[in-house]
């Protein structure tokens, strides 16, 4: 047997994706957030250095993390998962109340968003549940199952934070479609038409939840807002039409760098959910398009490292993971352009906020480490 | 052999995706695409449907804005540098209610906290407040705050903001900011105060006095700090510097001031009088080196006015009269006011004869006590008659009989030019606000009867202001230059460079050296040895004219008295006008009251204006204690002060001689029931009643002044 060279991969494609946007989005939090940052902390780099620093620490984790055989972070995929559960419990008890929502966990001047945590953990507990049970998924108690061990967490999580729930949801159910077979396969479709279409067709759906109690105050009056943006401009339809003005006015080639209008207190938060109207405003039609390209080159890597991992158990880790991607950018840019209402998803790398990108970070890393497991023959 | 997964579950783990997975895998993967896509072509949409109308919308909420950055108004100095007026910068207290409400919960309380501990701001209306004008970005809450109390608050809310940050607390004081203001500030507080004038609107408008006259000046231009867009919608911030306003020095000496104020406010006390007001000039170039009249008021105060008027009257005013009351106290009567001057304009009637050479200042006449003219017995202040005077002498003497008889040789015409050239009847241009149009007061000589040239002759049937008739009288004294009475004297930038120079202003000629030196020779006597001798000081050549202006309407008795004198009267370097408008008392008509404030007043101002006495030291005597009331009896008796009771005799051998001159004059209609009281008075000259002739209906001085029938005396215009 003549033994060729054999040589480990690495993706350096989705390494520069990251690294890419990363620093992109440093740039834009710098931009978005420098004014209201001088004028709340005296200090316009305050977002971004904070970002910076823990971006470092993501990226020194995600290298970390690449370099270790998933097969043995797995092994840690049953206790992740029972720990993202006691955590939201314990966040709904003992987490700190922000604008009427419970979803930071916090010690001192650190605080944590274990949302966040939750999606990384639910993304190694199913695929190696997933895997394990194998063909027992197509029977109706492993379908039971499965959606049982999803909505757990799910509720959990949408009880505060009812966008981040659906997130929590579809990223398993993502990744059980792909082992689904015959009526199983129409039952996952089922479940997406169902989401899709509460998404399209708002008002009827929110008419419906508003009456059933389901929703929260503040998510009805953002549901509300949905509908009809300019009717409510002082609530979120505010900040859902000052991101349309911003979207609007930033015509094909933008304003410039740094030259938005809207994020001089107009677009409150700039840095956080609604970051991608700056980027309209500030890129132009060109730079969101440039933007859209890059995240979707990262998910065409995730889905590549997907279909030629060595195993199911890196395959299905990375396709939570690109489920995981895609659904917060389609979710993010949905609620920025007024497709959906205003949920308060963030986008990837790009955002403010140091737990998302850490464990973003953690989540490359296992892609990565993915990638690690392929041999190159020549 | 099949495929593997289908034999060993387990083994299908260690390989990748089947072909059914791969396909729901490219089909996810087309699903995201097609997702990514159509959110692509919602943004392509919004841009090319939405661009313009969200840009201009985008342009319509952009708040340019702009902030006023005020300007200091300019000071008022005196002549020497003294402050009179100045600004001093205070800080308004901002609050920014849409600020605080764009996080509530973390800021309103802190916020309002910290306000009530610093400033003892009430809580619950400041939590009103932010939460009624919730979307306002500017509420003015406090005004001229002290940089003090805006330093302790800024510490107190670094300190309070890093103690929430330490311990990891998202609540912070906010939304609180401090705006630069001025506030004006007078350092004398009352003194000069009608001439100084005061500001409102936060020191943007003068009232009254150089504040008013020099608005302009003082005020500067605000600058501003705003925002625009430019060609490429980007917004530019440009900040416009404030231009402060200019220094305004005035003639003013504020010693000097302060001496006037002290001698009238003395006599206020002692005696009182309606209005009590004092010109010193400089009768070689017109400067006003003092001006005051007896109602001082607080000019850092301007509207309490407690002084004048019981607490129960200002309770009972209503807006009208609240503001009349204030306007008679801030009104300045020495520019304001006009009164018929009285004899001491007797000057003006000689110099116009001398000017036109009706006399040659030899002639003499006799004085029977009384003169007809026009039907009219007119009588003379001494009522047996002064017997012959020369010129000089019927100045001395004061006397009217001798006065009608050269007004005669002049004639109207000629007289009436005369008062024209001496500026009666034209504003003086003094700058200050609130000079009448008295044109109206003086007669066309086509309407004159020759009654009226005959009152006009001593002073009476026409109106005049204390400035006309100090300018008038500079003029007489000092050669026969007339220069504009002014109260500036130079105007700086806020750099102290000198932006104008005010140089005295000469208007005309009134008289020639000759007659000026004549009447100047006839106005020391009159110091010396006729009705002014009260004003005398040893050591001291002053010249100076008394003068008794009985009021309108004449039945009531009321009188202005008057003393205006110079020193040296060889080279007149101070001109003093001392006018006591009704003073309180039964008997009026003495113009010594005016004359004792003259000779108060140049006691002090003339060694301060290092004008020395002549002759030797051993003539010197120490400055007097001065007592301008009545009742000398009771005053001596306690401290029996040598140079006192010095006076005191003076004064009593003052009366002798006045006795003797007017015989039994004095009180005609036996209206005085009091003869025995002790009173220091120099009776020179008094304008009698006229008893009526058979048939006449007319009791009193003939004709009324020009003018008085219609209120047309000009208001105070400050509010």
């Amino acid at each position: 047997m003549a033994k060729t060279k054999r040589k480990h991969f690495y993706d350096y494609g989705l390494l520069f994706a990251i690294i890419f946007l990363t620093i992109f989005g440093l740039v834009m939090i710098y931009s978005a957030s420098s004014y209201t940052a001088q004028i709340k902390m005296g200090d316009p780099g305050y977002y971004m250095k904070r970002q910076g620093f823990l971006a470092l620490i993501g990226f020194a984790a995600m290298i970390v993390i690449s370099l270790i055989d998933y097969h043995k972070i797995l092994r840690f995929a049953v206790p992740a998962y029972l720990l993202s559960i006691v955590l939201m419990i314990v966040t709904m008890v003992a987490g700190r109340e922000i604008n009427g929502r419970r979803r930071w966990l916090g010690i001192g001047s650190l605080s944590f968003q274990p949302t966040e945590f939750v999606k990384i953990a639910n993304i190694l507990f199913m695929a190696d549940y997933i895997v394990n049970l194998g063909k027992k998924i197509n029977t109706m108690k492993g379908f039971l199952t499965v959606v049982g061990l999803t909505a757990v967490p799910s509720a959990l999580v949408a009880y505060n934070n009812l966008s981040s729930g659906i997130i929590v949801f579809l990223i398993p159910a993502a990744m059980a479609f792909m082992v689904a077979e015959k009526k199983f396969v129409w039952a996952y479709i089922g479940l997406f038409a169902a989401i899709v279409l509460v998404l399209l067709f708002k008002r009827p759906a929110a008419a419906f939840l508003t009456s059933t109690g389901i929703l929260k105050p503040y998510q009805i009056s953002r549901v509300l807002v949905w509908l009809e943006p300019e009717a409510h401009p002082l609530d979120g339809g505010y900040q859902v039409l000052q991101g349309l003005y911003a979207i609007g006015s930033g015509g094909v080639w933008g304003k410039g760098l740094g030259q938005s209008i809207q994020k001089l207190g107009f677009v409150p938060e700039a840095q956080n959910d609604m970051i991608f109207s700056i980027i309209c405003e500030e890129l132009g039609f060109f730079g969101a398009l440039l933007v859209i390209v890059i995240f979707a080159f990262l998910l065409y890597r995730l889905f590549v490292l997907a279909n030629s991992a060595p195993d199911r158990y890196g395959a299905f880790l990375c396709i939570g993971v690109m489920a995981h991607v895609a659904i917060q950018v389609i979710l993010n840019i949905a609620v920025v352009s007024n497709v959906i209402p205003n949920t308060g998803v963030t986008l990837p790398f790009i955002s403010y906020g140091g737990t998302s990108v850490i464990f973003l970070m953690c989540e490359m890393g296992l892609a990565l480490s993915v990638s690690r497991r392929i041999y190159l023959d020549y | 052999m099949k495929t593997s997964q289908n034999e060993n579950p387990t083994q299908g783990r260690n390989k990748g995706l089947t072909r059914p997975m791969q396909a729901k895998l490219a089909i996810t993967g087309m699903v995201i695409l097609l997702a990514l896509i159509a959110l692509i072509v919602t943004l392509c949409s919004i841009q090319s449907n939405y661009s313009d109308e969200y840009n201009q919308k985008i342009l319509s909420q952009q708040r340019y804005d702009s902030r006023d950055i005020p300007a200091r108004r300019g000071d008022i100095t005196d002549r020497n540098g003294s402050f009179l007026a100045t600004s001093t910068k205070v800080y308004n207290l901002i609050i920014d209610p849409s600020q605080i409400n764009s996080n509530q919960e973390n800021y309103l309380e802190p916020t309002i906290t910290l306000l009530n501990e610093v400033f003892g701001f009430e809580t619950a209306e400041l939590r009103n407040l932010i939460i009624e004008k919730s979307d306002s970005a500017y509420v003015r809450y406090a005004k001229q705050m002290t940089f003090d109390q805006k330093t302790e608050f800024e510490n107190r809310k670094e300190e309070i903001n890093n103690e929430f940050k330490q311990n990891g607390d998202s609540r912070r004081v906010y939304g609180i900011w401090f705006e630069d203001s001025y506030q004006r500030y007078y350092p004398n507080n009352t003194a000069a105060s009608c001439l100084v004038g005061f500001t409102f609107e936060d020191g943007l408008e003068g009232s009254g006095g150089i504040e008013q006259y020099y608005n302009d000046e003082l005020t500067g231009t605000n600058g501003r700090e705003y925002g625009y867009l430019n060609d490429d919608s980007t917004l530019e911030r440009v900040i416009k510097p404030a231009q402060d306003g200019n220094t305004v020095v005035s003639t003013i000496d504020i010693n000097i001031q302060n001496i006037v104020e002290k001698y009238l406010m003395q006599f206020q006390n002692e005696m009182g009088s309606k209005t009590a007001a004092c010109i010193v000039m400089n009768p070689k170039n017109g400067e006003i080196l003092a001006m005051a009249n007896s109602h001082p008021f607080n000019l850092n105060d301007p509207r309490d006015i407690s002084a004048y008027y019981t607490e129960e009257e200002l309770a009972g005013f209503d807006d009208a009269q609240m503001n009349d009351a204030w306007n008679s106290v801030w009104r300045n009567f020495c520019v304001t006011d006009t009164y018929e001057p009285g004899s001491t304009s007797k000057i003006f009637t000689v110099s116009a004869a001398l000017e036109e050479g009706t006399i040659n200042g030899t002639e003499s006449y006799l004085c029977e006590g009384y003169k007809e003219v026009g039907g009219w017995k007119i009588r003379c202040n001494v009522h047996s008659g002064h017997g012959w005077l020369n010129v000089t002498e019927s100045i001395m003497q004061s006397c009217n009989v001798a006065m009608m008889k050269i007004v005669e040789g002049v004639g109207k015409e000629k007289f009436t030019k005369f008062i024209h050239i001496f500026g009666f009847g034209q504003k003086s241009g003094i700058d200050l606000p609130g000079e009448p149009d008295t044109a109206q007061f003086i007669r066309d000589p086509a309407d004159m009867y020759s009654s009226d040239l005959a009152t006009n002759a001593f002073g009476q049937n026409y109106n005049c202001t204390m400035v006309q008739m100090a300018a008038a009288y500079a003029s007489v004294i000092n050669g026969g230059s007339y220069y504009e009475p002014h109260i500036v004297k130079q105007i700086l930038n806020s750099q102290g460079s000198v932006v104008n120079n005010i140089e005295p202003k000469l208007v005309r000629q009134t008289v020639s050296p000759s007659t000026s030196a004549f009447i100047n020779n006839a106005l020391s006597e009159t110091v010396e040895e006729g009705t002014g001798k009260a004003a005398k000081i040893a050591g001291y050549n002053i010249g100076g004219k008394t003068g008794t202006a009985e009021k309108f309407p004449r039945d009531k008795k009321n009188y202005v008295v008057s003393f205006i004198g110079c020193a040296p009267i060889e080279d007149p370097q101070v001109l003093c006008y001392v006018v006591v408008d009704e003073p309180n008392t039964d008997d009026q008509a003495h113009s010594t009251f005016a004359t004792n404030i003259f000779r108060a007043i140049m006691y002090e101002v003339l060694p301060y204006m290092n004008i020395f006495r002549e002759g030797d030291d051993s003539e010197y005597e120490p400055p007097e204690p001065v007592y301008f009331g009545l009742d000398k009896k009771e005053e001596t008796e306690g401290a029996a002060d040598a140079a006192q009771s010095a006076a005191a005799q003076e004064e009593v051998s003052q009366e002798q001689v006045q006795e003797n001159n007017a015989a039994e004059e004095v009180q005609s209609e036996g209206q005085h029931e009091e003869p025995e009281t002790k009173r220091a008075y120099d009776t020179e000259e008094y304008v009698e009643h006229f008893t009526p002739e058979e048939g006449e209906e007319e009791e009193m001085l003939p004709g009324t002044p020009p003018g008085l029938e219609a209120e047309t005396v000009p208001e105070f215009t400050g509010l």
